[in-house]
């Protein structure tokens, strides 16, 4: 059993800092430490603008946020791992050439992911807390609270999507059914008995007022949760050979892609026929975008002169960017390699596939806009979407080509990355609270959107390709 | 006859290894130039080098007059590829597959070359298979029809026999042949030296990186030499 757990720890480091280098990605959990670090540094200011209740909720969301992005993975991972390494070449597929068990196997993921991300994220984010703890007054002991409610929140986001992960490899319906009772539950919840769910966050009610049964009940969640996982946990490798009609011709054609339309194609064949991926690609990025928006829906509350909506709108620029992670995760080069095919036209054909996808964000913020927010603003909120999407893209294309999932995890790449986007999105973010309608200027992010992009084909053309 | 590849003094290190080490070799139009080597020896990288997957530490290569390193795309249109490892992708069909190669490569008649395909290597029926569900041998030859679907002169084949059933395996080592006496060249990589002593008619021996030997199969045959003697003696030699 340790054995098992110790090989995917080795596995998980070796597959990150192969890319570039163990001290890179060493390095990470330092940055993540200064960040915290800074951040609580500046903790006297942001309490004039925002209540200590709010800031502590926001931190505790991120982390559930988190954790349901590493449990996304759960969601893909066989899908991301056959396409990537061989079915049989990961630990987690040993279960058929060695005598354990997939329960056994799913379990030890499990936890090396708890132990892996703790190390990688929480540890270094108390640590910079406690670190700039002294300097602005505050109690060590909150650092102790903190480590312990960050976990707790981190394993509540991860249970919860290896949850419904589990839930929908049974069935969809099910999946569909539970979300929308959940809804149903939230709307009853906090318009007729007036109870905040956000604020009934087990792990963050223990930061408040610290009592055993909010731990116990955190526990609890987590264990009933992740319980069900592995008790229920289905794991077929189907027999029968899938059979399909050619049907990349004719969908090549009826896109306007030019040469890029048989590469949008088989992207968009990858994720359809890969155990319903596009529906996963959804799922994974509307269940953070529904929290963006529930916390969104308690801050500018309190925020006079903010309009929801293009607040929003910024947000899901961020956020959608997040699909061309997944696009990248379900192709790699090394497909085309030995083909007379450039580095760049992989990435324009995934930036190609990524607009038709975002068409969905687009959606998602008509929505938005329809149900609660300002039709006089929908046009800025547009653009600023359309503006922030582009630049976030841009940005992590030139940072990692097509390798975003492991790339950001280097130290210095994620730096840069930070650095390039926080500052655009503040000043947005600012902007929309002086006037929405000052966001008309955010379509000037097209400028180094476009120049970072041009860059961005001409650097991962002479980059030479890492060979796993 | 004129020298379809030349390489000087190509160098290949991965960190304190080198993969491949100052190598000069040139091989000729219609060959059938088997590259030979235990495991490890440097075999695919050759093959990677010539083909401008990945850049050389050092050193030049010449691809059918291309300069590989200046214009890998310009090398890649020309030649034909089949890489030891990799798959097809997974979620196309098999025709969709070659459909998908055909058009990166711009090519007219698609329908009919794949057709062709499909028929001589006997996978007709597996056609509307996801790839990831065709078996490792059907994988094979799908790989094998793109290599030679946009019909190059020149193709680097890494062991293309390892899967394939002895059917089909005469029938490609058939292939192989005449494709080679019809003018075409091939450099073939492969530890398996009782199908390069049937194929080939020269070969190169590549251990640690290093071309320790160059010849004809006729020079072999004059000297009454069996290929497998050969090799182990050469390679403990050096």
């Amino acid at each position: 059993m340790f054995e098992i757990l110790k090989s995917m720890m080795k596995e998980e480091w070796r597959s990150h800092s192969t890319m570039f280098g163990s001290l890179m990605f060493f390095l990470f959990p330092v940055v993540i430490s200064i960040f915290a670090f800074i951040g609580t540094l500046f903790l006297p200011i942001l309490k004039n603008i925002l209540p200590t209740s709010q800031i502590a909720l926001l931190v505790h969301y991120v982390f559930v946020l988190f954790g349901l992005s590493v449990g996304a993975f759960g969601l893909f991972g066989r899908e991301v791992m056959n396409r990537r390494f061989g079915q049989a070449s990961m630990i987690a597929y040993s279960s058929r050439t060695l005598p354990v068990s997939e329960r056994e196997i799913f379990l030890n993921f499990f936890i090396k992911d708890v132990i892996y991300y703790f190390f990688l994220w929480i540890l270094p984010f108390v640590a910079g807390f406690a670190s700039a703890s002294p300097f602005i007054s505050i109690s060590l002991s909150y650092s102790w609270i903190l480590a312990i409610t960050l976990t707790l929140s981190f394993l509540i986001g991860l249970s919860i999507s290896f949850f419904f992960s589990t839930i929908y490899v049974h069935s969809l319906k099910l999946l569909v059914g539970i979300l929308f009772f959940a809804v149903f539950l939230e709307i009853l919840a906090s318009n007729f008995l007036y109870v905040n769910l956000l604020e009934s966050l087990p792990s963050l009610s223990f930061f408040f007022s610290h009592s055993v049964e909010k731990i116990i009940l955190s526990l609890g969640i987590i264990i009933v949760l992740s319980s069900f996982s592995i008790i229920f946990l289905k794991v077929d490798y189907p027999e029968k050979k899938r059979r399909f009609k050619n049907s990349l011709d004719s969908m090549a054609g009826k896109l306007k892609f030019g040469r890029y339309s048989f590469f949008i194609v088989k992207d968009f064949l990858d994720l359809k026929r890969s155990e319903g991926g596009v529906g996963k690609i959804i799922f994974s990025f509307l269940f953070p975008l529904a929290v963006i928006w529930l916390l969104l829906s308690v801050f500018l509350k309190i925020i006079p002169f903010s309009d929801f909506t293009v607040v929003f709108a910024v947000f899901l620029g961020v956020i959608s960017s997040s699909m061309y992670n997944w696009l990248t995760e379900f192709d790699l080069f090394t497909s085309y390699s030995f083909l007379p095919v450039k580095v760049s036209t992989v990435i324009k054909s995934k930036l190609g596939s990524y607009i038709l996808i975002n068409s969905i964000s687009l959606i998602i913020l008509i929505l938005v806009t329809l149900t609660g927010g300002s039709i006089y603003y929908f046009l800025p909120a547009v653009l600023s979407f359309l503006a922030v999407s582009s630049y976030t893209l841009s940005v992590t294309v030139y940072l990692t080509g097509l390798y975003p999932g492991t790339l950001l995890y280097n130290a210095k790449i994620f730096l840069l990355y930070f650095f390039l986007i926080s500052p655009i999105l503040l000043v947005l973010i600012f902007l929309s609270l002086f006037n929405p309608l000052y966001l008309f200027v955010s379509p000037l992010l097209a400028f180094p959107s476009f120049f970072l992009l041009k860059k961005s084909f001409a650097k991962w053309d002479e980059w030479n390709q890492p060979t796993f | 006859m004129k020298n379809v590849f030349e390489t000087k003094n190509l160098t290949k290190n991965f960190g304190n290894l080198k993969a491949v080490d100052n190598v000069s070799l040139s091989v000729k139009e219609g060959e059938l130039f088997g590259l030979l080597g235990p495991n490890g020896s440097g075999k695919t990288t050759m093959v990677k080098l010539l083909t401008g997957q990945i850049k050389p530490t050092r050193g030049t290569a010449t691809v059918l007059g291309v300069n590989v390193l200046k214009n890998p795309i310009g090398v890649r249109e020309l030649v034909g590829v089949m890489p030891e490892q990799e798959n097809p992708p997974s979620f196309l069909t098999a025709e969709e597959y070659l459909h998908f190669v055909a058009k990166i490569r711009k090519l007219n008649d698609v329908e009919e070359k794949c057709s062709n395909w499909f028929e001589l290597l006997e996978f007709e029926d597996q056609k509307e298979v996801l790839c990831k569900d065709l078996s490792r041998g059907t994988r094979q030859k799908l790989m094998f029809a793109q290599t030679f679907l946009h019909e190059p002169k020149l193709v680097f084949i890494d062991e293309p026999l390892i899967n394939l059933d002895p059917i089909i395996q005469r029938k490609v080592k058939d292939y192989l042949i005449d494709f080679s006496k019809n003018g075409g060249t091939i450099f073939f990589c492969t530890h398996v030296l009782g199908i390069a002593e049937e194929i080939c008619t020269s070969i190169g021996i590549i251990y640690r990186g290093r071309i320790i030997y160059e010849g004809t199969m006729k020079d072999l045959k004059r000297r009454r030499q069996h290929l497998e003697d050969f090799f182990l003696k050469i390679v403990k030699e050096a």
